[in-house]
């Protein structure tokens, strides 16, 4: 076991930001932390990292109880914060050297590895650049390769795409998975279901502070009775139409909010087959159709009544 | 660890435009404004014979005791005054139009005509009364002995002093060096901003730049020693350079303690710097507030400390004089003050041994709030 949180609570007065949150990340894997702004995911990390005071619980690393003064847990944690934490005096090197080194006190070796980090990050041209010319993308590379460069055992990086170009995203992301397969464990923080979806081996889903619910992808989304989501053009439908789909066999729901009919299946096979032959027999005008899995956004819906988007 | 993050620290501050601008050019900028403002205020205190006319009457004429003092008043080069005799109506003319401080008619008792008070009637009406008091005087002692006459005639020329002025100080009295001395204390309080960005630096609750550092495994003292001393030694040279600046280029007078000023600079260097870093760790908002007080309270200080107007030191020193001791901007300029005009320390150790509890106080009230390893929040 690389984390053990148990029962953690933080308050800030009468909010309670924490509330009674376990959780256990295993050697190697890539967890996930799912939730809406403001649902907790930071002032968890920042409890695991020592940085917060917390009303109670208990939170161990690599098997020893995590406080301020160990050294020796620290010396292999690497953390990436949500804000670009770097110095906007010193050079990209620059940086990456000094976060290093508060890490790595050899010098020859602290060279090789800060090479490396920056390589990693592809930020070879920009090496001596100052971050007031790096743009957005950039930056957040900087602030990753100033997180991992003396290579830690344990990886948190929470939020680190925020405000992030496609482009720069996809680069994170591969990098983290990298990094995992260099042998790193990760825990990611994010509000993004699809990066958490694409990355994460195993993922909590938070909401105001509490563990809704936890598990690889493929448990967190047996865990809702959607199988499947079919979408339909279609500008117009009677309402007797419409009650009619809602009885055929394992449709769960349907609406239209035209032109869309959102119809939601229970697991069955054959559904989208099932609403083609009823479309076609009925004669409803429409343009596309197409059928969905559910995705973690559906499952937060279902487990809180409201979109992770929100 | 120490030499790495000491030298990460140097790049860091000395890059750093904004920091380096309000702890050096500021200073030197104020100081050449100083010494183009200040030019002239030695000047105002040479005598300058002050400007006079006499009523050319009959009394005067036949007063040759008084016309004779007048005369001797207004001749050679440390003369009293320049004496134009007049009729009464050119001397009423020169009084209006300020050619003159005022007329001196010749009547019983001697009158003086002026339109304003100020330095200038009363040096003129001092000299009258002096003139008449010694009339008295000989009259007197001649109504009781005028065998004394002739000895008391030879013996009025001969003034006798019988009070000795004795100086505490070999230094030249000069009006402009205390404005300098605050602009050193100044300068020394704006350290402060070096202070400031140190703590800011490494407290988890103000940046997440702290925040990354406090997740290091690097112990917080051994961190803040290393960055402490890297802004030390920026502001150390700094401070040097205003000094080699001012006594060189603008030829500003620091007396002959050299050593002691460099001290008391040092000092000075030290306990603004450690006053930004309390200010950084007591006030729990941002940056430009922070800023805001840093230049608030060391203004305010080299207010009171003379930096705008010079009796405003001896003023604060009347009124409320333990405001002088509890205003370190203010110990420090006294300490070069007294460094230049006392020959004896015991002012100047009194001023630094107050300055030296305030620097213990800034490092124990700055230590014992970023000492807490964990925060309440971020």
């Amino acid at each position: 076991m690389i984390i053990e949180v148990n029962n953690l609570v933080k308050r800030y007065g009468d909010l309670t930001a924490v509330d009674h949150l376990s959780l256990a990340v295993n050697d190697g894997e890539v967890f996930g932390l799912l939730g809406p702004n403001g649902s907790g995911k930071t002032t968890t990390i920042n409890c695991i990292l020592s940085l917060l005071e917390y009303d109670q619980g208990e939170i161990e690393i690599f098997g020893q109880p995590m406080t301020p003064e160990s050294y020796n847990i620290k010396r292999d944690i690497g953390i990436v914060m949500q804000n670009v934490a770097v110095y906007n005096e010193l050079t990209v090197y620059e940086n990456i050297d000094y976060f290093c080194g508060l890490y790595i006190p050899n010098n020859k070796l602290r060279k090789k590895l800060v090479l490396e980090a920056i390589d990693f990050v592809g930020l070879d041209e920009y090496s001596k650049f100052y971050p007031k010319k790096l743009s957005g993308g950039l930056l957040r590379r900087l602030n990753i390769a100033c997180g991992i460069a003396h290579k830690p055992k344990l990886i948190i990086l929470d939020e680190p795409t925020v405000a992030v170009d496609p482009q720069s995203r996809n680069k994170i992301l591969e990098g983290i998975l990298e990094l995992n397969r260099q042998g790193a464990t990760i825990i990611y923080t994010s509000h993004y279901m699809e990066e958490v979806e694409h990355i994460c081996s195993r993922i909590m889903i938070l909401d105001k502070g509490k563990a809704i619910a936890t598990g690889t992808n493929g448990e967190l989304k047996a865990m809702i009775n959607m199988g499947e989501k079919i979408t339909v053009q279609s500008n117009y439908m009677s309402a007797e139409q419409l009650a009619k789909i809602s009885q055929l066999p394992n449709i769960v729901s349907a609406e239209h909010n035209s032109p869309l009919l959102v119809i939601k299946s229970s697991r069955g096979t054959n559904n989208l087959e099932t609403v083609l032959d009823f479309i076609k027999k009925e004669r409803i005008q429409h343009s596309k159709i197409y059928s969905e899995l559910p995705t973690l956004n559906d499952v937060f819906l279902e487990l809180t009544g409201k979109e992770l988007r929100d | 660890m120490f030499a790495h993050i000491f030298i990460y620290r140097l790049k860091c501050l000395l890059r750093d435009k904004e920091t380096i601008f309000w702890t050096l050019l500021f200073p030197l900028l104020l100081a050449v404004f100083f010494n183009i403002a200040f030019a002239n205020l030695n000047k105002g205190e040479i005598f300058k014979a002050i400007d006079i006319a006499i009523v050319d009457d009959v009394n005067y004429q036949s007063n040759q005791y008084f016309k004779t003092a007048l005369n001797e008043a207004s001749q050679g080069d440390d003369r009293l005054f320049n004496l134009t005799v007049a009729s009464k109506e050119k001397a009423d003319q020169l009084l209006i139009n300020n050619s003159i401080s005022g007329y001196i008619v010749v009547e019983n008792p001697i009158n003086l005509v002026v339109n304003r008070s100020g330095l200038n009637p009363n040096i003129i009406k001092s000299f009258i009364d002096n003139y008449m008091q010694t009339v008295s005087s000989v009259n007197s002692i001649l109504l009781a002995d005028p065998a004394k006459q002739q000895e008391l005639l030879s013996s009025l020329g001969n003034r006798q002093q019988y009070i000795k002025e004795i100086s505490g100080t070999a230094a030249e009295p000069n009006n402009i060096l205390n404005y300098f001395y605050t602009l050193i204390a100044m300068a020394c309080f704006y350290g402060g901003f070096l202070g400031m960005r140190e703590i800011t630096d490494i407290q988890a609750d103000i940046s997440p730049l702290a925040a990354r550092i406090n997740v290091a495994p690097v112990h917080k003292l051994k961190t803040i020693i290393s960055s402490m001393s890297a802004s030390l030694l920026i502001h150390l040279t700094e401070m040097l350079l205003l000094l080699i600046f001012l006594r060189f280029v603008l030829q500003v007078d620091f007396g002959s303690k050299i050593g002691f000023v460099i001290l008391t600079t040092v000092i000075g260097s030290i306990a603004g710097v450690t006053f930004g870093a309390l200010i950084s760790a007591l006030v729990k908002k941002s940056e430009g507030i922070k800023v805001a007080i840093l230049i608030g309270v060391t203004m305010f200080g080299s207010f009171l400390a003379g930096m705008m107007y010079q009796n405003m030191k001896y003023i604060v020193a009347q009124k409320i004089p333990v405001l002088s001791y509890l205003n370190p901007v203010n110990l420090l300029t006294d300490a070069f003050y007294c460094l230049y005009y006392y020959d004896t320390f015991s002012r100047y150790a009194l001023n630094m041994g107050i300055l030296s509890i305030f620097i213990v106080i800034f490092c124990v009230g700055t230590y014992s709030i970023i000492r807490r390893r964990k925060y309440a929040s971020l």
